[in-house]
């Protein structure tokens, strides 16, 4: 029994749907810069990737109540744009929304905490109830009317992956018929805080896999993709076109927030999800890399590619366009991925300027056009050792 | 699939599997904390001082659980948790408020990611496995068990499925205006008869290592469980779930109920009690652990022990039936978040 890709949405700081983004990638225009929307000290020194939407415009746009975390704002508003992009009719099946956070409604719980350590009785904290990550993903399902299971998935950076692993593992295991999965996070302070007291936070646009690399651009947005069984497809009409063919979740088991030199979780990530596809490495035509730009993560991932890929596909990072947006950024590389596919292109590794030391292979610099991706490895990975690895391929008779 | 192991770090002191329940702790208060053991026991000293306090008992309730099944490294580790590492997140934001975005160390923030237990855990026992934290309110443990289901389905041997939840000062404080604690907080031994508005707030871990097969350390099957976020029908919902897997009402020889002193939230049990399972053994368990989002957890650690001990202790006990257990059936809830498990005696 098959699970296939029936619709796509995102929004992230290169466009507020999937054409936004499509034509930014098309056109290498970034959506890092000068910190605009995001109330921070370091508005003036730290670029990052914002959606370039108030909270009032974006709760607008979701049809969510005003005052509801951002983060749940882009979910929904993503999650909307893939439903409907499916063409499904979803009331007519078991309908499950898998979505990934790590941030919740820190937003809010920032503002109220604050008040909180100057007055602790006086601060009005029921905010703070939509503090958890499950919060975010219940306010969205309200909104998409999604009355079946819901859940969170939170494993830092590779939260979407694993999203997308859980739905097709959902509807395989008959519990559901159609899932939109992915994830979601917002710019907060608390992670701005968190990634600068860490030191891998990039003072200029994000170079990754360069030799001088100098850390991550945090970004913000969201992205879902309609995941459905064969029998949803076959009712629906829908012409199956890509599908996961290769999935795998594996732990580093070297440190909380660094990767192991070798990579040896993300080895273990790239070379079970092969092995899961059935696919030969000579198979893949394309990597989007997980790619921050840190000097730890690209090294780590870098080696463990050369030690599966004795020829590397081309690969590139799209977290040069869009920053790190952590807990969505499985999802959003999950779309990048299949646009890629679906009109033969390779998106760019912007500002590459200098092949790493430890690599024999550099990142695609260039558009490439007019290219026949047949399967797309899409990596993710994340603190606590937590490494997911997704490929994504062309259904073919 | 079976439950191999168990580790449960909680409000009572139940972090060794040789005894049950024996000793009860009362407490007087609507927050209440876990009865913590040598964690030295686990971790070397400077290990143990770099972790906060739900690292330390969520680590440990794992490393219980995986020694009590003899089982070195599991295959995947599968985790739910509520509101993750609160007090890490808050200690991290009081830093950074505190100093307006000044210099701060990132040590709080390392450990704040939801998945912190589990990868710790990963850490510890060389787990390179599948390794999955899902944050669900009061839906975190099933979605985790799910997780497992599907991998032992997909031919691991075994997944290693806990929780841990602790609550931080603001989210206590933020509870207390929402009226959602006691406010004259009774003994937590005498909440099934005060007739209480509110709950008395806990925190907890557990641990249990997921088997595909029986060996000479199972404690029981979990045969079936289901979710149902729903506030109406569920009585029908519930014997559905029955029939589903082939059991009648009077099948059912222990129900375990997850009443937590709130009238408003266990007027129901007392309804579905009345009408569905007038001839079992009924038994309650928030009283012991508190009400927190992955307090069921602390449920299955007792059910599991009913079955290995074959005993039930009084303090569990609402109404005794005096009948073999053979099958419990569990239904936990927490406003309109219902979860149903069947457990059966291997």
């Amino acid at each position: 029994m098959g699970v296939y890709i029936a619709g796509k949405g995102v929004i992230t700081s290169i466009g507020k749907n999937v054409e936004e983004n499509f034509h930014s990638l098309l056109h290498s225009k970034s959506g890092i810069g000068k910190m605009e929307y995001l109330q921070s000290a370091y508005s003036e020194t730290l670029p990052v990737a914002e959606v370039k939407f108030t909270n009032s415009e974006l709760a607008e746009m979701a049809g969510v109540k005003f005052g509801s975390p951002r983060t749940s704002l882009l979910s929904t508003i993503a999650a909307k744009e893939a439903m409907e992009n499916s063409g499904i009719n979803f009331s007519k099946y078991r309908v499950g929304f898998i979505s990934a956070n790590t941030v919740g409604g820190m937003d809010n719980t920032e503002q109220r905490y604050k008040e909180f350590l100057i007055d602790k009785t006086g601060a009005q904290l029921t905010g703070v109830l939509q503090h958890d990550c499950g919060t975010i993903t219940e306010i969205a399902a309200e909104a998409l009317q999604i009355n079946g299971f819901v859940t969170t998935i939170s494993t830092a950076c590779s939260s979407s992956a694993n999203s997308i692993m859980y739905a097709i593992r959902l509807i395989e295991a008959g519990v559901l018929d159609v899932v939109v999965a992915g994830g979601a996070d917002s710019l907060s302070r608390f992670t701005l805080n968190g990634f600068n007291a860490l030191m891998i936070l990039d003072k200029k646009p994000c170079t990754p896999f360069d030799e001088n690399r100098n850390g991550l651009n945090l970004g913000e947005g969201a992205a879902y993709i309609v995941l459905a069984s064969e029998r949803v497809m076959q009712e629906q009409n829908k012409e199956k076109k890509f599908f996961v063919s290769g999935y795998a979740n594996a732990n580093d088991a070297f440190h909380q927030t660094a990767s192991s030199p070798e990579g040896k979780g993300n080895y273990l990530a790239m070379t079970q999800a092969l092995a899961k596809s059935g696919l030969q490495k000579e198979d893949i035509s394309y990597i989007n890399l997980h790619g921050t730009g840190t000097g730890n993560n690209d090294v780590s991932e870098g080696t463990a590619i050369q030690r599966i890929f004795s020829k590397v596909p081309p690969a590139s990072s799209t977290k040069s366009f869009t920053g790190h947006t952590l807990g969505a950024s499985g999802s959003v590389e999950a779309v990048y991925s299949l646009l890629g596919m679906e009109h033969g292109l390779i998106f760019p590794n912007l500002r590459f300027a200098t092949q790493m030391k430890e690599l024999n292979f550099k990142p695609v610099t260039e558009l490439v056009k007019d290219v026949e991706l047949n399967h797309v490895m899409s990596n993710s990975f994340g603190f606590g050792g937590n490494c997911s690895s997704l490929i994504f391929s062309k259904y073919k008779k | 699939m079976y439950i191999n192991g168990i580790g449960c770090i909680s409000p009572q002191p139940t972090f060794n599997n040789q005894v049950f329940l024996e000793e009860i702790k009362e407490y007087n208060t609507n927050r209440i904390y876990c009865v913590d053991t040598d964690y030295s026991k686990f971790f070397d000293v400077t290990a143990l001082r770099r972790m906060s306090r739900i690292v330390k008992y969520g680590t440990a309730a794992g490393l219980i659980a995986l020694n009590d099944a003899g089982i070195k490294t599991p295959d995947a580790i599968s985790t739910g948790t509520g509101y993750g590492l609160l007090e890490l997140s808050q200690r991290f934001l009081r830093d950074f408020i505190s100093t307006n975005e000044g210099v701060v160390s990132p040590t709080s923030f390392i450990q704040s990611t939801h998945n912190t237990v589990s990868s710790n855990i990963a850490l510890l026992t060389a787990c390179h496995g599948h390794n999955n934290t899902f944050s669900q309110k009061w839906f975190s443990l099933e979605s985790a068990l799910y997780d497992a289901q599907f991998l032992l389905k997909e031919g691991k041997q075994n997944v290693l499925v806990g929780t841990y939840e602790e609550i931080g000062e603001f989210n206590y404080a933020s509870l207390m205006q929402t009226n959602d604690l006691q406010a004259e907080p009774c003994s937590n031994l005498a909440m099934f008869s005060q007739n209480n508005d509110g709950v008395i707030v806990g925190e907890g871990a557990a641990y249990f290592l997921m088997a595909h097969e029986q060996n000479t350390t199972t404690y029981c099957k979990l045969k079936a469980f289901k979710t149902a976020h729903n506030n109406e029908n569920i009585e029908i919902l519930l014997q559905e779930f029955l029939a589903k897997n082939n059991l009648r009402n009077a099948d059912v020889d222990v129900v375990m109920n997850g009443m937590n002193g709130d009238k408003s939230n266990d007027a129901v049990f007392n309804t579905i009690n009345k009408n569905l399972f007038e001839d079992a053994t009924q038994l309650a368990y928030k009283h012991l652990c508190g009400e927190h989002m992955t307090a069921v957890s602390f449920a299955i650690y007792a059910i599991a022990q009913i079955f290995k001990q074959q005993q039930i202790p009084s303090t569990l006990v609402l109404k005794n039936a005096e009948r073999e257990s053979n099958v419990i059936l569990l239904h936990n809830k927490y406003k309109s978040y219902h979860s149903f498990f069947i457990f059966e005696k291997c």
